[in-house]
């Protein structure tokens, strides 16, 4: 055995720093890929014809190829589609709501059409507009119903974000690279990354269960 | 007030409704009674449209309901409905259940959107539960809850699908007795009910539907006494 994480501790702050990132490229991507997820859901519950079509379309791309090569293809096709001169973070994030926003639909899509049917006719016996009825009435309750499984989703973005150093921005993952090369050791920097994973997967669980509590305060 | 012209309705190859026409007048109370799967129910959920109708006419105050281009959420505004199994919002506090469609479809203030809920709570006697979630009330609570939340739309005609089928019989009288208070107040009420007892007391007609048709149409004491057809003969030999 040879360890030495005397060699690291200097590294250490630069390693910390990486956490930055993978918070930055997570938390933006999972709040814009749970809107738009809502979004795809709500189109394929319409049955809204070209457009239900396309949401059922769109889903089965993004979960039908790796995710490495969708962020691949955004960073470095982008540019040459466009001519826009893409940032890693916008790449990053880009990807991964449009991702996620796949995952997450059928998600919501499944908690929504566990809703209690007689939930839709009350508020259609109400007269409440369809719009009004999706948002305050049904998705509230669909929500709810999924909440475990959003939390996995998160988790499973925030672990998957590390594919984001293959583009070369700067998470934890990334920096643990470049300290690698730096002093020619793989263990410490990456037992280090690995420990800033899964403390930040533990303290979204805990946060996971304290809002699911809250939730089921009407049960 | 409610006009029904021999409407049908099929869902795939059934038959469920097979031409029924009738008329509610206003602060009538209708019980519509008929053996189970009879098509009672969906006659009711036609009259708001939950079920559009596959033939015939529907007028509510001379307005054909069942025109393509009417305004369905404007006609459903007028017509409250209070289900077998409630279907109070089990998200929002009772409260909050009397409030929403007011203030979010009517444009109501919150504050006079409260003052009535809370008026109409005390009506069906549960003002000191404004504030817990419908989950903490026993089934008669939610079911006079529901006939609050469908009042506070001020609605000119009241349906009521089997509101007492899912109760514990305890619970029943309740909820029957907020029925009665509701009748006596004039309004306009079509009940679907295998409350016999009830329908003879409160309604001022009798309408016995069996396999999608309207058989009889009569006042309560003679319909209990003296039936006509004798698909109503066999079905009170059966229920009482």
């Amino acid at each position: 055995m040879n360890l030495d994480f005397a060699q690291i501790v200097p590294y250490i702050p630069f390693i910390l720093q990486g956490i930055k990132g993978t918070l930055l490229v997570t938390l933006i991507s999972v709040v814009l890929g749970f809107v738009w997820g809502s979004i795809l859901a709500l189109i394929k519950i319409s049955k809204f014809g070209p457009l239900n079509w396309l949401a059922i379309a769109y889903t089965s791309v993004f979960r039908g190829t790796p995710l490495i090569l969708q962020l691949t293809f955004v960073y470095f096709a982008t540019p040459q589609l466009t001519g826009y001169n893409i940032s890693q973070l916008e790449a990053a994030v880009l990807t991964f709501t449009l991702n996620s926003g796949a995952y997450i639909s059928e998600t919501i899509r499944g908690g929504i059409m566990a809703v209690d049917k007689g939930q839709w006719e009350a508020a259609k016996a109400l007269g409440i507009p369809y719009r009004r009825m999706m948002l305050d009435i049904i998705l509230p309750q669909g929500i709810k119903n999924i909440l475990p499984a959003l939390v996995n989703e998160t988790i499973a973005l925030l672990k998957e974000s590390a594919l984001v150093s293959t583009i070369g921005l700067s998470d934890i993952m990334q920096n643990a690279n470049v300290v690698k090369g730096a002093i020619f050791r793989y263990f410490e920097p990456y037992i280090i990354a690995g420990t800033l994973y899964y403390v930040m997967v533990m303290m979204l669980t805990w946060v996971a269960r304290v809002v699911e509590r809250r939730m089921r305060r009407s049960d | 007030m409610i006009k029904i012209e021999n409407i049908t309705k099929s869902f795939g190859q059934l038959n469920v409704l097979k031409g029924i026409s009738t008329e509610i007048g206003k602060g009538e109370v209708v019980a519509i009674i008929g053996p189970s799967g009879s098509g009672k129910s969906t006659l009711l959920r036609c009259m708001n449209l939950l079920e559009v109708p596959t033939s015939g006419k529907i007028a509510i105050n001379g307005q054909d309901i069942t025109d393509p281009n009417a305004n369905v959420m404007a006609i459903r505004q007028q017509i409250g409905m209070v289900f077998q199994h409630f279907h109070l919002f089990p998200h929002m506090t009772v409260l909050s259940n009397l409030t929403y469609a007011p203030m979010k479809v009517k444009g109501m203030a919150k504050s006079e959107a409260e003052k009535k809920a809370r008026e109409l709570l005390a009506r069906v006697g549960l003002a000191d539960k404004a504030d817990v979630f419908p989950s903490r009330l026993s089934g008669g609570q939610k079911q006079r809850v529901a006939i609050a939340r469908s009042l506070v739309m001020e609605p000119q005609i009241m349906l009521f699908d089997e509101p007492t089928s899912a109760l514990d019989p305890e619970m029943v009288k309740e909820v029957l007795e907020v029925m009665k208070g509701l009748a006596h107040t004039g309004m306009t009420m079509a009940i679907v009910t295998h409350e016999m007892r009830f329908a003879e007391e409160v309604s001022d007609r009798i309408l016995f539907i069996d396999d999608g048709r309207l058989l009889e149409e009569t006042p309560p004491k003679e319909f209990f006494q003296n039936p006509k057809s004798e698909r109503a003969k066999q079905f009170l030999e059966k229920v009482r």
